[in-house]
C-alpha cells in the first residue's frame, strides 16, 4: 500500500550535488552552480564554504557571489538539483522590470491592503528543488520592507508582501533575477483556478479513502482472525455493521470519479479501465452490504476500500505532474519584454508592451529584445535570431528591413515603425503552431486500456456462464460463486500495473535531474524509433568560442588574442562573448564600432582593425582571403600589416558524441533537424556520424517533417531548446528540453533536463525501456493470476477469504515490482 | 467483550473527527505544496548572519580585502 507513496516521497538521496569529498575531483570539470562543463582554460571561481568553487560563466559567478555574499551558502548544501545556468549579468536587464512599477500594470497581479502594504504573486522560472524556495524566501526576507515571502514549489509561485514606501516592485523582480531565477507576473485564470479546485478535491477523496481504509482494515483483521479462531455471531455482525457505513462513505464519496468516468465512456461506447474498476468496487460493495444485512455470505469491505485508496493514490500522483505543467505554462509572449520605449508627443516614454499599436514609433536599444514586428525607420544594426533559426551570426538590418518580435537587437539603437499587433506577428504564428502541435500530438493508446476492453468482455462472459452453470447444479450457491469469480477477477493489479511503474520511473528520473512532465511519454519513449536533435544549443554549447588562431605576421597567438579581446570589450556583438574570458591588452584608445563591419581602435599611435575581410582591406589592402568556410573567420590587422585570422566555432558539447553513439547502439535512427542554413549543420553531423541532416528548416517545416515521419509509422523523440523548436517538441511522441531552453520549449517538452548534461537522454531512454519491461511483467502477472484463479473460483474451490487475500497480494506484488525502478544510492551518500 | 459496543463507536467518532480536521486543513490550503513542506521539515537551517561589511559585495577571492 505504501509503495507508490514512499517511492514519491523518499528523500532525494541523489548524486547531486556530489558530497564534499568527492567534489574535489569533479570540481575541475563541472560548474558548482549549474553543473555544466567548465571549459579547461577558464579560470572563474567563487569561494563557498571556505573553498574556491569552479564556475562556468560570468552569469553563474554573479549569482553564486550574491548567494555566498548574503550568507545563504547553506543553500548549496541543501539543494538536491543543480541550478539553471543564468544568462550573463547585464545591468540593462534590470531596466526592463521598471515597467512593473506602473500601478495599472502592477494591479493585474497585486493587491494593495488596507494598511498600505502590497501583496503580489509572481511566477518563477528556474526553480528546480525545494532548496530554491528556501533561498528565494530568505534572500527576499532580508530586503527592507518585505514582510512576507512564500514560494509554492508545486506551482513555482511566489507570494510576497512588502511596503511600497520602502521597496519597489521592480526591485523585487530585479532581486529575483539576480538570484538566477526568471520572475514574471502571475495571472490567475480559469484553468489555474480549476486545477487548484481539482487538486483539493482529489486530495479530499484520497484523505477520506486513506482514513476509511485504516478504520475498515482494523475491523477486517478482527473478522479474518474470527474466521480462523471462531467468532460469536453477534460480534461478527457488529463488526460487519460498523464497517458498512465507513466503506459506504468511501465508495460513494472517494470512488465517485471512477463511476462517473466509466459511465461517461460507456455512453459513448468506449470500454476503459474505469469500467472494470467500477464494476469491481460496486459489486463487491453491494454483495458485502447484502451479506451484512442478510447475515450470510462474506464481506469484502477491506478489499473495496484498499483498492479505492491505491487507485486514487496512483491517480493523484499522476495528475499532480500534469497540474504542475499547467501552473508553469508559458506561451511565446512571455519571452517578450514587458516594456517598450515608444514615441508619444515627441518624447520617448516607456509603456507596457500591451499598449503598443500599429503605426507607433518604437526605440529598440542595443541589447534589447524587439517587442513587436516592426519596420526599421532609422539606424542600422544587426538582430540576433538564433532562437528562431539557430544561426549564430546576427542578420544585418537597415532602414526598410523588418525586425521580428522576440529577436535581440545587437549593435546599435534602432527606431522602427510598429507594423502589426502581437496577434499578427511572426511570434504569434509560432504560438499558434505550438497549439496546433498540441492537438495533433499522436496519443498512443495505453497498453492497459487496450487490454481492458477485452478483459471486461471476458470477465462478464465467464461470470454469466458460471452463474448459469451453477444455477443448474446448485441454485442456492450460484450467487456466491458468481460473486467470488467477480471479486477474484478484480482488476486491481491490472489497473495498478501501468501507473505504479510510471510513477516510480518518473520519481527515479527526477532524482537524476530529469523532470518528467508527462508520465505517459515514458511509454512512447520506450517504443521510439527515431531520435531527432536540434543543433544550436542542443548538440552544441550555443555560444561561439575561439577554435583556431592563424597568425599572419610575427605576432604570437597570445598577443593576438589579448589584442582582439581588448577591442572586443567595446562590442555587444555575440562574437565578443567568445573573448570575454581572455586577459585583455591595455592601452587601447578611441575604440569605435562600425556597424556591420567591425571594430577599430588606436594603440601606441597605430590603428588596429578587427572584423570582416573587406573592413580590414580598407586598412591593409593586401589582407589575404579567409582560410576556409568551415569556421566563422574574423580578421585582425594593424596599419600596414595583417596580424591574424581568428576562427570561431560553436563547439559541440563534450558529451554529444557519446550520446549519439549510445542512442544509435540502442537501435535508434539519429537525425539532425536545424534552422541554421550554414554548413555548420552538415559539418557537425559528419563529425558525430549522423547521416540524415535537414538544415534551414522553419519551425513549421520541422513540425511537418516529424508529422511525415509519424505518418510513415515512426515513433519520434525530439531534443531541442529554442523558440523554433517548441512546435516540433509539442508534436513529437516524446520530447526533451535541455537546460537553458526557452520557457516556451520547456512548456512543450515531456522531459526537461535540469543540469544540461545530454547523457541524461540516454539514461531516460534506458529507464523508459526498463519501465516498459516492468509494465509488461506487471500485466503478465496480473493476467496470469486471473487466468489461474478464475477457473478455480468458477468451480467453487476458492473460499471468499482466500480470494480477498489473493487479490491484495497480487496488487502488492505489482507495486513492489514497480518499485524496482526506483532503486537509488543508499542514504549515507547524501549530502543533506 | 461487551465493551466493544462502546469502544467501536468511540473509535468511529475519532475517525469522523480526524476526517473533519483533515478536510478543514485541505480547504484552508495547508496541503497546497507537498513537495516543499516534505523537504522543509528536515532542513530548517537558518541562514548565517551575513557580515554587514561584505554584504552585497561579490565574494570573489581576488578582491582587495
Amino acid at each position: 500500500m505504501t509503495g507508490a507513496w514512499m517511492a514519491k516521497y523518499k528523500l532525494p538521496t541523489s548524486t547531486m550535488p556530489p558530497p564534499a569529498e568527492a567534489r574535489t575531483l569533479e570540481a575541475s570539470t563541472t560548474c558548482f552552480h549549474c553543473g555544466e562543463y567548465v571549459a579547461p582554460d577558464l579560470d572563474l571561481s567563487v569561494v563557498i564554504d571556505g573553498e574556491p568553487r569552479a564556475m562556468c560563466c560570468p552569469g553563474c559567478c554573479a549569482v553564486a557571489s550574491l548567494i555566498a555574499g548574503s550568507g545563504l551558502e547553506s543553500f548549496y548544501r541543501q539543494r538536491t538539483n543543480y541550478n539553471e545556468r543564468p544568462p550573463s549579468p547585464d545591468p540593462s536587464d534590470i531596466e526592463q522590470y521598471r515597467v512593473y512599477d506602473d500601478p495599472v500594470l502592477a494591479a493585474t497581479f497585486s493587491v494593495t491592503q488596507s494598511d498600505g502594504t502590497v501583496d503580489a504573486s509572481l511566477l518563477l522560472g528556474g526553480v528546480s528543488c525545494a532548496a530554491c524556495t528556501w533561498l528565494i524566501e530568505h534572500s527576499l526576507a532580508s530586503l527592507p520592507g518585505v514582510s512576507r515571502a512564500l514560494v509554492n514549489l508545486q506551482q513555482t509561485r511566489l507570494d510576497i508582501r512588502f511596503d511600497p514606501a520602502q521597496q519597489q516592485m521592480s526591485q523585487i523582480f530585479a532581486h529575483i533575477d539576480k538570484l538566477g531565477y526568471r520572475p514574471r507576473p502571475y495571472h490567475t485564470n480559469t484553468a489555474r483556478q480549476q486545477a487548484q479546485e481539482q487538486y483539493r478535491s482529489d486530495l479530499r477523496r484520497l484523505a477520506v479513502a486513506g482514513l476509511g481504509m485504516m478504520q475498515v482494515g482494523m475491523f477486517a483483521i478482527a473478522l479474518h482472525a474470527g474466521e480462523i479462531q471462531g467468532i460469536e455471531l453477534q460480534y461478527q455482525a457488529l463488526l460487519r455493521w460498523v464497517s458498512l457505513p465507513v466503506a459506504a462513505f468511501v465508495v460513494f464519496y472517494s470512488a465517485r470519479p471512477f463511476f462517473s468516468s466509466a459511465w461517461r465512456h460507456l455512453r459513448r461506447g468506449a470500454l476503459v479501465m474505469d469500467l472494470p474498476v467500477s464494476l469491481a468496487i460496486g459489486l463487491a460493495f453491494a454483495a458485502s452490504a447484502w451479506a451484512t444485512m442478510s447475515g450470510t455470505g462474506q464481506v469484502y469491505f477491506d478489499s473495496v476500500v484498499m483498492f479505492t485508496f491505491l487507485l486514487l493514490l496512483a491517480r493523484f500522483l499522476e495528475r499532480r505532474s500534469q497540474q504542475r505543467q499547467l501552473f508553469t505554462w508559458a506561451d511565446a509572449q512571455s519571452s517578450l519584454p514587458s516594456a517598450a520605449t515608444v514615441r508619444r508627443n515627441d518624447q520617448w516614454v516607456t509603456v507596457a508592451r500591451m499598449q503598443l499599436q500599429p503605426q507607433d514609433t518604437i526605440l529598440v536599444k542595443a541589447g534589447e529584445s524587439v517587442p513587436v514586428d516592426a519596420k526599421v525607420l532609422e539606424g542600422s544594426s544587426a538582430v540576433k535570431e538564433d532562437t528562431f533559426n539557430g544561426e549564430h551570426l546576427p542578420r544585418g538590418v537597415a532602414p526598410g528591413d523588418t525586425i521580428y518580435a522576440g529577436t535581440v537587437n545587437v549593435d546599435a539603437a534602432l527606431q522602427a515603425l510598429v507594423l502589426v499587433d502581437y496577434k499578427d506577428s511572426r511570434l504569434a504564428a509560432l504560438q499558434r503552431s505550438v497549439e496546433m502541435a498540441q492537438v495533433s500530438k499522436p496519443r498512443l493508446t495505453i497498453l492497459a486500456d487496450r487490454i481492458a476492453s477485452w478483459f471486461i468482455a471476458g470477465i462478464l462472459l465467464v461470470t454469466t456462464a458460471t452463474a448459469l452453470a451453477w444455477w443448474q447444479i446448485a441454485p442456492e450457491q450460484a450467487f456466491w460463486i458468481a460473486l467470488s469469480v467477480l471479486v477474484i477477477s478484480c482488476p486491481c493489479a491490472l489497473a495498478l500495473a501501468t501507473p505504479a511503474a510510471l510513477t516510480n520511473a518518473a520519481s527515479a528520473l527526477r532524482a537524476r535531474g530529469v523532470i518528467v512532465r508527462t508520465e505517459n511519454a515514458l511509454e512512447s519513449l520506450s517504443g521510439c524509433t527515431h531520435l531527432l536533435f536540434d543543433k544550436t544549443g542542443t548538440l552544441t554549447e550555443g555560444d561561439l568560442t575561439i577554435s583556431q588562431v592563424r597568425p599572419l605576421g610575427d605576432m604570437d597567438r597570445a598577443t593576438v588574442l589579448a589584442t582582439a579581446a581588448a577591442l572586443q570589450r567595446y562590442s555587444t556583438h555575440p562574437v565578443a562573448r567568445a573573448f570575454s574570458t581572455i586577459a585583455q591588452a591595455s592601452g587601447f584608445e578611441q575604440v569605435s564600432y562600425h556597424v556591420g563591419a567591425g571594430l577599430e581602435g588606436l594603440f601606441d599611435t597605430k590603428r588596429y582593425r578587427m572584423g570582416s575581410r573587406q573592413f580590414c582591406q580598407d586598412l591593409v589592402p593586401d589582407f589575404p582571403e579567409a582560410p576556409d568556410a568551415t569556421l566563422y573567420w574574423i580578421g585582425l590587422c594593424q596599419e600596414g600589416a595583417p596580424l591574424a585570422w581568428i576562427g570561431l566555432n560553436d563547439s559541440e558539447r563534450q558529451e554529444s558524441r557519446g550520446v549519439v553513439d549510445a542512442a544509435r547502439g540502442m537501435g535508434l535512427q539519429i537525425e539532425l533537424l536545424t534552422g541554421d542554413s550554414s554548413m555548420q549543420g552538415p559539418l557537425l553531423a559528419r563529425n558525430l556520424g549522423i547521416e540524415t541532416v535537414n538544415r534551414n528548416q522553419s519551425p513549421q517545416q520541422k513540425m511537418a517533417y516529424v508529422q511525415q515521419l509519424q505518418r510513415d509509422g515512426a515513433v519520434v523523440a525530439m531534443v531541442g531548446d529554442g523558440l523554433n523548436d517548441a512546435p516540433v517538441l509539442g508534436v513529437a511522441d516524446a520530447s526533451f528540453a535541455v537546460s537553458g531552453a526557452t520557457d516556451l520549449a520547456r512548456s512543450q517538452a515531456d522531459f526537461v533536463i535540469v543540469d544540461g548534461n545530454l547523457e541524461k537522454i540516454v539514461e531516460t531512454l534506458r529507464k523508459a525501456r526498463q519501465c516498459r519491461r516492468v509494465v509488461r511483467q506487471n500485466l503478465a502477472w496480473a493476467l496470469g493470476y486471473n487466468l489461474c484463479a478464475i477457473p478455480l473460483a468458477a468451480l467453487g474451490f476458492v473460499p471468499p477469504w482466500a480470494a480477498a487475500i489473493g487479490m491484495s497480494l497480487s496488487s502488492l506484488l505489482v507495486v513492489g515490482n514497480s518499485m524496482r525502478l526506483n532503486q537509488r544510492t543508499p542514504w549515507k551518500a547524501s549530502t543533506c | 467483550m461487551e465493551s466493544l459496543y462502546l469502544l467501536i463507536p468511540i473509535a468511529l467518532l475519532f475517525c469522523v473527527i480526524a476526517i473533519k480536521l483533515l478536510l478543514w486543513a485541505i480547504s484552508s490550503g495547508q496541503y497546497e505544496d507537498l513537495d516543499k513542506e516534505a523537504w522543509r521539515i528536515l532542513a530548517d537551517e537558518e541562514p548565517a548572519k551575513p557580515d554587514p561589511d561584505t554584504r552585497d559585495k561579490p565574494a570573489i577571492p581576488n578582491s582587495d580585502d
